[in-house]
């Protein structure tokens, strides 16, 4: 046998070692006759636990032979399989790549399922796959409540929290959208490592820091630990004495060797979670087999008495064991069914690999922005509803304010309009957020619709995500641009990916408010006043919205929360804060700069651009406080210049449809762009190549953006930014040449 | 050379018919000890011998009544199971079409056949003397054997308007159960497709909920300890595998007894099950007869099994190399028959 092919030499022990009864000793003493647990139900078990196992077998042959992308597998974690028993479909569960066991023992609750084949076609990448359609192997699956997983960092974990928080809050509102049942609870799983990454750590304080309210984080955190890390052994004491106290958060340990011992300590974390509707770690400790992949030579940093040693603690060995010595099957009867399960995996997988594969760049990214549960929108509020929850502001709406004002206004309608929305973040409850943009909102809503966060950027996003799986739309606020950085990956990795690995089977649908850009006056230093949006430009299927004043940004914000809504989209909406509460355009007090509060139900189309002015000498393309500025200098060009130019505010920055750009910039061949954020990576950088590559006539085109700096403090805040009096000298040295 | 691995499908009630008279006569010799037994058994209960019945000119008050039918179905797709060459060919997994269910269990090994046999002719003789409800079938295919969703809608719709009950899934028609007037009403609310709906004589409304008290009568009447293990992987009516050694007797009774008696039988899941878990080299059809082919042929393009996209694709499969083999079509049966 190879020193090197240890998926070979486990499935040689094995049957070698049942058949002369060479099992290993139990770690945990416990018998079945004094439970309640029923001998079938331990050999459905072990069935689903040698199935998991062959596939992890046969994936490395087909993909020594190329034709199987992936071998993650879950030898070792087999004990997982009675997660799958023990709970109920009805409880959604996040689960990492080691979960085929669970994945199977859930499908025998839904009769008509095919788990096997479904696996073989994730397995092989086929477009026929049903969760992922071929894009990647994810455990998951629309029916089974299980939403597809790829992430190996824990970024899982935030949602999962979300989620568990939005079953009570549901049933407190009564939301008729949930899609959670009352009772049901979370799970999720993860390894011994990746309890270590700050996602997780992030979830874990959310949980408790909830549950130590009184709050219900109805979720149970499985910890699959194999004691490595890829290569990095985990202490064997690292993970329960960090675990085993944490205020707010039960801990349960279970050995993963043993069904019996799994399946007695799952039902009491089960039964806790779900009367008490608090986080419980359960401790799962086993073994890992095989390495970490199917391209991972563990015997380069591990000893082969070591690796020996995991082998004969085989979970199936164990469970073997338990089978032969409670009389529910012979060692001849455990190597028949091994036997006939390996051949009914060959031939299935066999089958799977002719299956069709996804071809094309459209193929693959048809499901980017794929949704399979459109919404209808809830109808406008009446105007004695309006009134009653506007009070002494309804009377003002008439009158002009400005943005902050307005947007405030909006959110107060959007949460009217559609009861499924939520609105959470630092400080935005009673305090009504930095810039009082959320003032009054708790006090006519209530705090089930209102309320605070801990200061974690990435426990907020992750909350939003988990609530947008239970038929809410979360709009949370971060509260400047640069905080939003360290919680990046929650949309990058998780929001954005979810209809794309789903095929819209799974959407996680949100508004994420928040203010930033530079511009502010007093209050600065490069935390308060980032000037960088390059995160968003890449990341494909979010949308990024900048508006650039009251109305604008009313509307804007109504057309995402029903995009949101019916389209499952996931919405960054910016808000800078130097125009909150800025009233004036050209001089003081001409009020150019506040607007009336538009009628209900009036909207900004998704791409659509406003053009000030129409004339042709030079357009300018600008968004934000570069519009600001932009029609500041306009006055002075068009005057200085005897000419005409247009200023073009693009509203929305991801997508911009180039196409509409050309046409709305018409004959115009001098085109400056105005771009308030740092130069490299800009949106700027990006309209420049567009329309360079797009256009069939030459141009004449500047980018004026911000220098590739941070933002000082005081006085020297916008020293590094284009200025009025910048725009105005581009634009005469495009309109002189 | 390693065996070809086949799925076996068992028919339902409507299997015999005028054409598959004699059938038993043709085909019955690889049961023949078994059919005896039954022949006593039934002289015993004073009823006409199956080979007797066999024999006969098909008469539907005689053939298609519960007590006969069932009875002359199981023997049938029994002697067929029987003739097959288990040298070239096994089975890794067993299903079956309404009263099919009761013949898998038999042919699994999850039941005796002699059991089998009994628990048959109960069931089937449970409604001797009144049939309750009645059964009619409805197409909800293109040609091409593709499902229309517009006409599957449609139907679904019109079954709870009226309270009645989807009683089978059966691939490219939906089954419907109920009373006899509340089906008549249906039938009128149906457009007509050729001679569909069509009323099937002497059915009753199988796999709903009217039939409550037949399941009662029966979990009293049948002996609980007749279930067993199968020693073949079962598939039953709704999609659910019951494995070899996992199988709890008593839920595979209860279900046997109870649900599938009072829900509906969903035959489409049944064989999508066996294609995509199983993934067999064959499928093959139990006689007597040859009425579930093209269920079966439109249930392998509901499923793209094969690549099969239409009805024309399947027809040329079967003629060029075919992948359901039934035993009731003289051809197809030598090449499945012991020397």
């Amino acid at each position: 046998m190879s020193l090197f092919n240890r998926a070979e030499v486990i499935d040689q022990n094995f049957t070698r070692w049942v058949a002369a009864g060479e099992f290993p000793q139990a770690k945990t003493v416990i018998s079945l006759p004094q439970n309640d647990i029923l001998k079938t139900d331990l050999i459905s078990l072990f069935e689903s636990q040698i199935t998991s196992r062959h596939m992890d077998i046969f994936a490395r042959q087909l993909k020594d032979s190329g034709e199987c992308f992936y071998t993650i597998g879950s030898s070792g974690h087999e004990g997982n399989a009675v997660f799958g028993k023990i709970f109920s479909i009805e409880d959604i569960a996040f689960l990492h790549y080691r979960s085929a066991p669970f994945y199977l023992e859930r499908s025998r609750k839904l009769h008509n399922s095919t788990p096997i084949y479904d696996m073989a076609l994730s397995f092989m990448a086929s477009s026929e796959d049903p969760i992922s359609g071929g894009r990647h192997k994810v455990i998951g699956s629309d029916v089974l409540n299980l939403p597809p997983q790829t992430s190996t960092i824990a970024s899982h974990l935030p949602k999962a929290v979300g989620t568990a928080f939005s079953i009570d809050r549901a049933k407190d509102l009564n939301l008729t959208e949930s899609k959670l049942a009352n009772e049901s609870i979370v799970l999720c799983s993860f390894g011994d490592a990746s309890a270590n990454h700050a996602t997780a750590l992030s979830a874990f304080n959310t949980a408790c820091w909830i549950s130590s309210q009184g709050g219900h984080v109805p979720i149970i955190f499985i910890c699959e630990d194999n004691g490595t890390g890829i290569s990095v052994p985990t202490d064997g004491e690292w993970l329960e004495q960090n675990f085993s106290n944490r205020y707010g958060m039960e801990y349960i340990k279970t050995d993963g060797l043993h069904l019996i011992d799994l399946i007695l300590k799952t039902r009491e974390a089960e039964k806790a979670c779900r009367l008490n509707r608090t986080p419980i770690f359960l401790h799962m400790k086993t073994i890992r087999l095989m390495g970490h992949a199917g391209s991972d030579v563990e015997v380069g940093y591990r000893s082969i008495q070591d690796i020996e040693n995991d082998e004969y603690n085989d979970p199936l060995m164990h469970s073997a064991r338990i089978l032969v010595e409670n009389d529910c099957l012979s060692k001849e009867e455990i190597i028949g069914l091994y036997e006939k399960k390996r051949e009914q995996i060959t031939h299935v997988f066999h089958a799977a690999v002719l299956r069709p594969k996804l071809k094309t760049a459209k193929d693959v990214m048809s499901s980017i922005l794929a949704n399979k549960h459109v919404r209808s929108t809830p109808k406008s509020p009446s105007s004695v509803l309006r009134k009653k929850v506007f009070g002494k502001e309804f009377d003002r709406l008439k009158y002009p304010q400005h943005m902050g004002k307005l947007i405030n206004y909006a959110l107060t309608d959007i949460l009217l309009q559609y009861p499924n929305t939520v609105i959470f973040g630092e400080d935005v409850a009673q305090k009504g957020g930095v810039y009082h943009v959320t003032a009054d909102l708790y006090k006519q809503f209530g705090v089930r619709r209102v309320f605070n966060s801990p200061l974690d950027e990435t426990s907020i996003i992750g909350f939003g995500l988990g609530l947008g799986h239970n038929g809410f739309v979360p709009i949370p606020e971060i509260q400047f641009l640069a905080y939003l950085h360290n919680a990046e990956d929650q949309l990058r990795g998780e929001a954005a990916t979810l209809p794309f690995f789903s095929e819209g089977r799974f959407t996680n649908p949100m508004v994420l408010r928040v203010p930033g850009l530079a511009y502010q006056k007093g209050f600065g230093g490069h935390f308060h006043n980032d000037n960088s949006l390059t995160i968003f430009r890449d990341i494909p299927g979010i949308i990024l919205a900048v508006p650039s004043n009251g109305a604008d940004a009313v509307k804007m914000l109504r057309t995402s929360v029903r995009e949101a809504h019916e389209n499952g989209r996931v919405i960054i909406f910016i808000e800078p804060i130097a125009l909150y509460m800025t009233k004036d355009l050209h001089e003081t007090k001409d009020g150019k700069w506040v607007h009336e509060y538009p009628e209900p139900n009036n909207e900004i189309a998704l791409g659509e651009f406003m053009a000030y002015g129409s004339g042709t000498a030079l357009t300018i393309i600008t968004y934000g406080n570069g519009l600001y500025l932009s029609l500041k200098a306009k006055k002075t060009i068009e005057s200085k210049s005897r000419k005409k130019i247009k200023v073009i505010d693009l509203r929305w920055l991801s997508p911009i449809d180039v196409q509409k750009l050309m046409k709305s910039i018409g004959p115009c061949k001098k085109i400056l762009i105005v771009d308030e954020c740092r130069r490299t990576g800009c949106h700027g950088e990006e309209i420049y190549m567009k329309l360079s590559q797009s256009s069939n006539k030459a141009l004449d085109i500047v980018l004026h953006a911000a220098e590739d700096s941070f933002i000082p403090l005081g006085v020297s805040a916008t020293a590094t930014l284009p200025s009025e009096d910048s725009i105005i000298k581009n634009a005469m040295d495009m309109l002189n040449e | 050379m390693s065996k070809k691995r086949i799925a076996v499908i068992c028919p339902g009630r409507g299997s015999y018919t005028r054409d598959t008279v004699n059938y038993l006569q043709q085909n019955g010799n690889s049961a023949k000890e078994h059919i005896e037994w039954m022949d006593e058994k039934r002289k015993d209960q004073e009823r006409p011998s199956l080979t007797k019945l066999d024999s006969q000119p098909f008469r539907t008050k005689t053939h298609m009544v519960g007590e006969n039918a069932s009875a002359l179905i199981y023997a049938c797709s029994l002697a067929d199971f029987m003739s097959m060459d288990t040298d070239h060919y096994e089975v890794v997994s067993v299903l079956g079409n309404s009263m099919g269910w009761y013949t898998s269990l038999a042919l699994s090994g999850a039941i005796t056949l002699k059991d089998g046999f009994y628990l048959i002719d109960t069931m089937g003789s449970m409604m001797k003397d009144e049939i309750i409800g009645a059964q009619l079938i409805y197409p909800i295919t293109h040609e091409n054997w593709k499902i229309d969703q517009k006409t599957h809608e449609m139907v679904l719709s019109k079954v709870r308007e009226s309270g009645s009950f989807v009683s089978i899934k059966l691939g490219g028609y939906i089954v419907i159960g109920g009373e006899k007037k509340v089906l008549q009403k249906l039938s009128k609310n149906l457009p007509t497709q050729e001679k569909y709906p069509l009323v099937i004589p002497y059915h009753a409304a199988f796999h709903t909920p009217l039939l409550e008290s037949i399941s009662r009568s029966a979990i009293d009447i049948i002996d609980r300890s007749i279930f067993n293990r199968p020693s073949i992987p079962l598939i039953d009516g709704r999609g659910k595998v019951w494995s070899t050694y996992s199988t709890n007797p008593r839920g595979l009774r209860d279900y046997t007894l109870g649900h599938q008696v009072l829900n509906t039988f969903d035959f489409t899941s049944s064989v999508t099950v066996a294609l995509k878990e199983f993934c067999p080299d064959l499928l093959v059809l139990l006689g007597p007869g040859n009425s579930l082919g093209g269920v079966v042929g439109q249930i392998l393009i509901d499923n793209k099994w094969k690549g099969l996209e239409s009805k024309k694709d399947f027809l040329d499969l079967q003629a060029s190399d075919p992948f359901m083999l039934s035993v009731g079509i003289p051809e197809q049966r030598k090449i499945l028959k012991k020397n």
